[in-house]
């Protein structure tokens, strides 16, 4: 490892180019500011992507390899942990908005005050958010049209007020959702076109998605996905004020003797060492790699990990399980649902969305129907493995299965956490993230109250057979990563304070989803990249302008 | 040299017809085994799929491990996610090596004769005894539940083949061929596809400049509210 000599201070180092460092990046820059962003995947293009299964799906072309970056999983803590690639999410430039399906629903006005609705549930450590939903509302619209989205205004009856629509309209309807629309129908249910990181039609330059079916865990060689990789991170580097350095692995958040961060401490794809100084730091490493690395920064200050006086860092993680209900179809009496067409979901309802106690649990999660697969990776259970009863299976029932999910809001349990495995390391010699995580007793009966409904609407669509998938445990299945950074007032109960900064360290911000504070029913990215907007305001409007010149 | 910086080296799984990596005899015992997984009836089977030279390219070694988008040439990879492929593709040769031996030991100790010399009906019973569970039954829409032979779909997340033994890798293995894009060496003339009516795309490259899409699958002409719209109340009613 050599030394040498270090690139030159800036204002602001960012860790991680997804959904949240690259939003910081994008406002910080166009406001002026000197922005280094380090992520340690590569800068992987559109041109890089095509519509091939077994490169994304089974050879794990963008999710990080196992064999170097594992992590370990553990119920509770007399467990042993064992090696897992818990919660795979693509570590590169992009984050998880290159490999996505792009739902971009808002969170509900009651997602923001759960603790002041149900008051304190017993195992669980819920709390309300220090900032209301009217707070985020002018950044939810500012991303939907900086970053290209697609929906309906209006058809969502559980939204809050909006200021504005979408910038482009719905994307086309599938078999998939026009069975699922039909029968919510029939049951007397709301469904409505899914909100989508997506353009649907000629938008500031890009052109609509090809639909050519590859979209949940594909990047998209066009320009119709909606991914910081072509919108953000572009908008920064035009600024010429930022400097993406891809392949860049972060050890250390550096502090200075009077308790600030003074930058970090890095290894580029060569091996080199190096530093790199900054006024302030934001990280924005992923729910389950930003405690990793606080907890990594020790020093004689902070000597449990940086940002950890109250002892949350890592703690009151939450996962968002996906769990389904799988429809089979009778051909001789249904037509086909080419899950294949389209892309992956189409159309969705909030109508178990909000708590109602006569189902017996609080708390509810977003619907919404999908394929369950290309050729290689279709599948259900039961399904005949091999042999003439295998290609019998798949030749009957390839086009016509659906399935419909939930993304379960899952309640934050102080002791489900994010901390450093005591033996594993990764392939760089670093302590890798331990998971602890046994899921609430809510959890569980949302998610099989949910799951069995799912059911029903597909047997209200005329499903032959209906298959539950129930969740056995949390395995990180939809690469959302929350809570172990938990934004709040109270400095002994969160990590960061109402602007994501650290209660403990001035000038550390956590932009990526460890800051919510619950898990909400909904997928994070809109919600990410909306608070990093309005974090990264404050640091141009108050915070930068403690800063002196460099 | 990062993975974005990997450079395409001009190299198909077609190049040559037979065997890189197996021999020819394992080449048969895999293709025959495969012939079973994935038969071959009034529809082509793994067989004339060229599912072997699917196993074979994989086997083979890094440089058949991720195609350049476009389906011309393959990255030549490099650094550690080269050297973690590398030990992975060992792991699964000695699965295949050790496979093919166990085959070949059942079939004599049942038949008195190497597997790939048996009736397709006591190659069955040989895969059976192999995978340690009765051959799976048709699927009925009115079998109980808990019937199956495999479990749910990946749903949402990227599928590990790294702790399988080998009855299951080669099961997973022939369905890749089978199913995955031609490009690896298998679906030849993308007849998998064909077989479960998958319109899938003549090339990778028809995936990048927008010319292959299923929007002719779909009801691009309905808008919201759909359960009302004209093209969804008449879709396609008798």
């Amino acid at each position: 490892m050599k030394i040498k000599k270090n690139p030159e201070r800036v204002d602001v180092v960012i860790v991680g180019a997804g959904a949240g460092g690259a939003t910081a990046a994008k406002v910080l820059t166009e406001a002026g500011l000197r922005v280094v962003g380090l992520e340690r995947g590569p800068w992987l293009k559109p041109e890089h992507a095509s519509g091939d299964e077994l490169k994304y799906l089974n050879r794990n072309f963008i999710w990080q390899d196992p064999k170097l970056k594992p992590r370990t999983y553990r119920q509770n803590d007399s467990e042993e942990a064992v090696v897992t690639n818990f919660s795979a999410t693509p570590q590169v430039v992009g984050g998880g908005t290159t490999h996505w399906g792009g739902m971009v629903p808002r969170m509900t006005a009651s997602d923001f005050k759960l603790r002041s609705l149900h008051g304190d549930v017993p195992g669980a450590s819920l709390v309300d958010w220090p900032i209301n939903y009217d707070e985020l509302e002018p950044y939810y619209t500012r991303v939907e049209w900086e970053f290209g989205t697609s929906g309906l205004a209006g058809a969502n009856p559980w939204e809050g007020r909006r200021s504005r629509g979408y910038p482009t309209k719905p994307s086309p309807l599938s078999q998939i959702g026009r069975t699922f629309a039909t029968a919510m129908d029939k049951l007397g249910h709301n469904s409505f076109p899914m909100p989508q990181g997506m353009v649907t039609e000629p938008y500031r330059g890009r052109q609509p998605y090809s639909e050519n079916g590859f979209w949940q865990q594909y990047p998209d060689p066009g320009t119709g996905k909606s991914s910081v990789l072509i919108s953000f991170i572009p908008d920064a580097i035009c600024t010429g004020l930022y400097d993406l350095r891809s392949d860049c692995y972060v050890h250390e958040v550096l502090v200075g003797p009077d308790g600030r961060a003074t930058g970090v401490r890095y290894e580029d794809e060569e091996g080199n060492e190096w530093v790199q100084e900054a006024n302030a730091v934001i990280v924005c490493a992923g729910g389950i790699e930003t405690p990793r690395l606080l907890l990594m920064s020790k020093s004689a200050l902070f000597p449990d990990g940086l940002a950890n006086t109250s002892g949350q860092v890592g703690k009151n993680a939450t996962f968002h399980q996906y769990s389904f209900s799988v429809g089979l179809f009778d051909r001789d009496l249904r037509d086909p649902l080419y899950g294949w067409s389209g892309h992956y979901m189409s159309g969705c309802s909030f109508d178990f969305y909000e708590t109602d106690e006569s189902r017996g649990h609080i708390l509810g999660s977003l619907i919404f129907p999908s394929n369950i697969g290309h050729p290689v990776n279709w599948s259900f259970p039961g399904r005949p493995s091999w042999g003439l009863a295998a290609k019998d299976a798949d030749r009957k029932l390839f086009n016509h299965t659906m399935k419909i999910g939930i993304l379960l809001h899952d309640l934050p349990v102080e002791s489900n956490r994010v901390d450093l495995d005591p033996t594993v390391k990764d392939a760089w010699g670093l302590p890798v993230a331990r998971i602890t995580h046994t899921p609430h007793s809510n959890d569980f009966a949302q998610e099989k109250w949910q799951v069995k409904k799912n059911g029903e609407i597909l047997e209200a669509a005329g499903a032959s057979k209906i298959v539950p998938v129930n969740m056995e445990r949390i395995t990180g299945n939809t690469s959302h990563e929350l809570g172990t950074a938990r934004m709040g007032d109270d400095p002994a109960a969160s990590v960061v304070d109402r602007w994501c900064r650290a209660h403990d360290v001035p000038n550390l911000y956590v932009f990526d989803a460890s800051f919510f504070p619950t898990a909400t029913g909904i997928n994070p990215a809109l919600t990410i990249m909306a608070n990093a907007w309005r974090c990264a305001d404050r640091i141009i409007q108050v915070d930068a302008r403690g800063w002196t010149a460099d | 040299m990062g993975q974005a910086e990997w450079v395409t080296v001009p190299i198909a799984t077609r190049d040559v017809e037979g065997p890189i990596y197996l021999s020819q005899d394992e080449w048969d015992t895999v293709e025959a085994a495969t012939a079973r997984i994935i038969p071959t009836d009034h529809h082509p089977g793994a067989r004339e799929a060229r599912v072997v030279r699917f196993i074979d390219r994989m086997l083979a070694g890094t440089q058949f491990v991720f195609p350049a988008a476009d389906g011309i040439g393959f990255l030549k990879m490099t650094g550690r996610e080269e050297a973690a492929w590398a030990e992975r593709i060992e792991a699964r040769r000695e699965l295949y090596r050790n496979g093919m031996l166990e085959l070949d030991e059942l079939a004599k100790v049942d038949f008195g004769a190497r597997f790939i010399s048996l009736s397709d009906e006591d190659q069955d019973k040989v895969l059976e005894k192999l995978s340690g569970q009765p051959k799976p039954e048709p699927f009925t829409f009115d079998a109980p539940e808990d019937d199956g032979r495999v479990g749910a779909p990946a749903g949402n997340q990227p599928v590990s083949e790294d702790f399988l033994s080998f009855f299951p890798l080669l099961v997973l293995n022939t369905r890749q061929g089978f199913y995955g894009d031609p490009v690896y060496g298998g679906n030849e003339n993308r007849i998998g596809w064909a077989v479960i009516g998958f319109d899938g795309p003549a090339t990778l490259k028809s995936t990048m400049d927008g010319s292959y899409t299923t929007l002719k699958y779909m009801i691009p002409e309905a808008h919201w509210p759909y359960e009302r719209h004209p093209e969804v109340l008449r879709y396609r009613r008798p």
